[in-house]
């Protein structure tokens, strides 16, 4: 073990003194956490400027315009009367609007015929979420709208004078779409971006760590230095061990210091300490095998390089580091149980949503030594070799 | 004594006394990678204070034999003896080796005293005596005020002293150098060879791996000659001589009558032949620098005056050309 600590001592002496790690263990991903937090929080703060093209001025276009002016429209977005729909077009060629809905003429009569006319939504491509939202907007009036038309034929059909249309017209208004759909979390508390992308990213930045301690065997290899400590009283296991120690010790100050960092800074949510603590150590853990197996299965530096790459990216897209997994095809949430960064990204985000504390990480921590032991066995007779050869 | 100066050192200790126990006892070393037999039943002995050489082409099976001997690798035959301990297998044996890779196995971007340090407990020796380890081997490369710089710094001479000091780290009993001289500048090459020198009459056995020959005559005690995986003959470079009947040439330049110099020759003890040829008397002689006293004499008495001796002791070139048919570089 005091061979193992000495080589763990001397690597990471080594990986302190050259500043890139520091670079690549805490800076990095502390400054890309941030600055997605501040990407995709914008989404939460959204608000733009609609126009509105008012050209028919009857009473289901005054409804239209008592509809943009609700409350919960007034956070997402202000309105603004243009005159034209040339007009509003340049508007929002100029970026004055974000998008543009116009009320064509004749639309509140059409409303009750056989012909009516269509709701317009002017967008552009610089802003799509503004033309989405707005084209939403339009679209669940014109479902009440329809829900109007269809309840007006109904009376008409079944025997209703159509002397008394205004009557009728102003019956079926009054009638609201009843069936709503609404969102309700699960979690205790809203998962902020903040929140996702701080360990999202710090544990990418973690599995830089195997292609840099892969290629740094390697290096030793070359430089002579693994047979050197071969010559000493030293077993193969003790070298390997002597890696691992500094990749665990590299792994836990990095997330630790990214914990602290961006809790304090960008107020992120990891969850309580102890079970997040459980969680990065067996994340560690599994950066460890997966090291030990690149180690295993490259042959020279340049091959640990690309193997590492590899796992690194590979593993960061597929477990979700780079986007929130929630929003991914059905394929790739499945694939991204495969991989110990989802898994654990996974139980960072139930600690900051669900809380729980140990009960809340017992399946991701479970998953995450699951792979770990399979990779590790694999990896550990096969990086023997390499210590060996 | 330091590895950066030497002056006045001499050859090292005498020659194998067979009863003292050997330092490195190896026999019958053979090892294979796949179908190439790179080593063929290897066996020599070394003991305290003599310094033996392998000596052979490069491909030769020097290094593999020299990696079995410290452990690195396992050999698929043969017995390593170490200061009378089983040594294949045997982790403890290594603390016995130290280890001078031909390639400076050290790291550039560590200091010097961090470099020793961390070779230093791979040996587990205890904080004090690590302490007193770094110290003594800066001192040995006279890098004691260097000791804080990092390695990359160094110049090659340094870095090959502080590649030497770092294998006697461990206060080996066997000293196993691997081609130790390759690349290095003639005043770094001279003080290492002398530093090797030292390190036998010190009582160190020591295994000097080369393919220089001039390098195994000036510091080995007795030499081993290796080729394609054989050793094919070993001994000190007299015995190796003698062994294969090569003698020396004596070369005289005179004035006068050289036929009746060249038979005054003959008639000394020891002189094989004497002929004159391009303007000289050319001898073939056994112990010919010995002989000279008796050769100037007889050419005294014929009247004949000398202007000029050299005499061509058979090296270890001759010997290796001797066995294998080929020269020692090629």
């Amino acid at each position: 073990m005091r061979t193992a600590l000495a080589i763990a001592r001397k690597d990471l002496r080594q990986r302190i003194r050259d500043r890139s790690a520091i670079v690549v263990g805490v800076i990095a991903p502390v400054l890309i956490a941030g600055l997605m937090s501040l990407a995709f929080n914008g989404v939460n703060n959204f608000h733009f400027t609609l126009g509105l093209v008012e050209l028919d001025h009857g009473p289901v276009a005054a409804e239209v315009v008592n509809a943009l002016d609700a409350p919960q429209l007034r956070q997402v977005m202000t309105v603004e009367k243009v005159a034209t729909e040339a007009l509003a077009a340049s508007a929002i060629k100029s970026g004055k609007l974000a998008a543009a809905l116009v009320i064509p003429f004749g639309f509140s009569s059409s409303v009750t015929g056989e012909h009516p006319e269509a709701l317009t939504t002017l967008t552009s491509n610089n802003d799509t979420i503004a033309g989405d939202v707005a084209t939403s907007v339009a679209g669940s009036f014109v479902a009440q709208v329809n829900a109007d038309r269809l309840a007006f034929a109904t009376a008409v059909a079944a025997g209703a004078p159509k002397s008394d249309t205004s009557q009728l017209i102003g019956e079926v208004s009054r009638l609201r779409i009843p069936i709503q759909a609404i969102e309700r979390p699960i979690g205790a508390h809203e998962l902020k971006v903040i929140s996702y992308y701080s360990p999202g990213m710090a544990i990418f930045f973690l599995l830089f760590t195997i292609s840099y301690t892969a290629r740094s065997f390697f290096v030793d290899r070359s430089q002579g230095m693994i047979e050197r400590m071969r010559a000493a009283p030293v077993r193969p296991v003790e070298i390997l061990l002597g890696k691992a120690l500094s990749v665990f010790v590299y792994g836990v100050v990095s997330l630790a210091t990214i914990a602290l960092v961006t809790t304090a800074a960008f107020g992120a949510d990891w969850g309580a300490p102890w079970p997040a603590a459980v969680l990065g150590l067996s994340l560690v853990l599994s950066v460890i095998c997966l090291t030990a197996l690149v180690i295993g299965i490259a042959r020279t530096q340049r091959q640990a390089e690309g193997i590492g790459s590899i796992i690194v990216f590979g593993l960061a897209l597929l477990g979700g580091d780079f986007f929130f997994i929630s929003n991914a095809p059905s394929t790739i949430k499945h694939l991204a149980l495969l991989t110990p960064n989802g898994w654990a990204i996974r139980g960072f985000t139930d600690l900051a949503t669900i809380g729980g504390g140990f009960s809340t990480i017992v399946e991701p921590v479970v998953a995450i030594l699951a792979f770990s032991a399979v990779v590790g066995a694999v990896a550990l007779s096969l990086a023997r070799r390499a210590v060996t050869s | 004594m330091t590895l950066a100066s030497s002056p006045g050192a001499t050859a090292g200790a005498g020659p194998a006394d067979p009863h003292r126990t050997p330092v490195l006892d190896c026999a019958g070393l053979t090892k294979s990678f796949g179908t190439r037999l790179a080593v063929d039943g290897v066996g020599f002995r070394i003991f305290e204070g003599e310094v033996y050489g392998l000596l052979g082409p490069n491909g030769a099976g020097k290094t593999t034999t020299m990696k079995m001997v410290c452990g690195l690798l396992e050999p698929d035959k043969g017995t390593i003896r170490v200061a009378g301990e089983q040594a294949i297998g045997n982790l403890s044996v290594k603390a016995l080796i130290g280890y001078v890779p031909q390639d400076v196995a050290l790291y550039p971007d560590l200091t010097a005293r961090e470099n020793l340090e961390f070779l230093a407990r791979l040996y587990k020796l205890g904080r004090r005596t690590v302490a007193a380890r770094v110290k003594e081997a800066l001192e040995l490369t006279e890098l004691t005020e260097r000791g804080d710089d990092r390695l990359d710094s160094f110049s090659g001479g340094m870095k090959r002293r502080m590649n030497i000091a770092a294998g006697l780290l461990n206060h080996p009993k066997l000293l196993v150098l691997d081609e130790p001289t390759v690349g290095v500048d003639p005043q770094s090459r001279h003080a290492i060879l002398e530093r090797v020198q030292a390190f036998g009459r010190e009582g160190l056995a020591v295994v000097y791996t080369t393919h220089y020959m001039e390098e195994a005559e000036r510091v080995c005690d007795r030499v081993g000659i290796i080729d394609h995986g054989h050793l094919i003959a070993e001994g000190t470079r007299r015995e190796l001589v003698a062994k294969l009947g090569e003698q020396d040439r004596i070369s005289l330049s005179a004035t006068g009558d050289l036929e009746r110099l060249a038979e005054a020759c003959r008639g000394v003890a020891g002189v094989t032949s004497a002929a004159t040829a391009e303007g000289s008397v050319q001898l073939v002689a056994t112990e010919g620098r010995h002989l000279l006293p008796a050769i100037l004499e007889a050419a005294d008495a014929a009247g004949i005056s000398v202007t000029s001796v050299d005499v061509v002791e058979p090296d270890l070139e001759a010997v290796f050309l001797n066995l294998t048919g080929t020269a020692l570089r090629e």
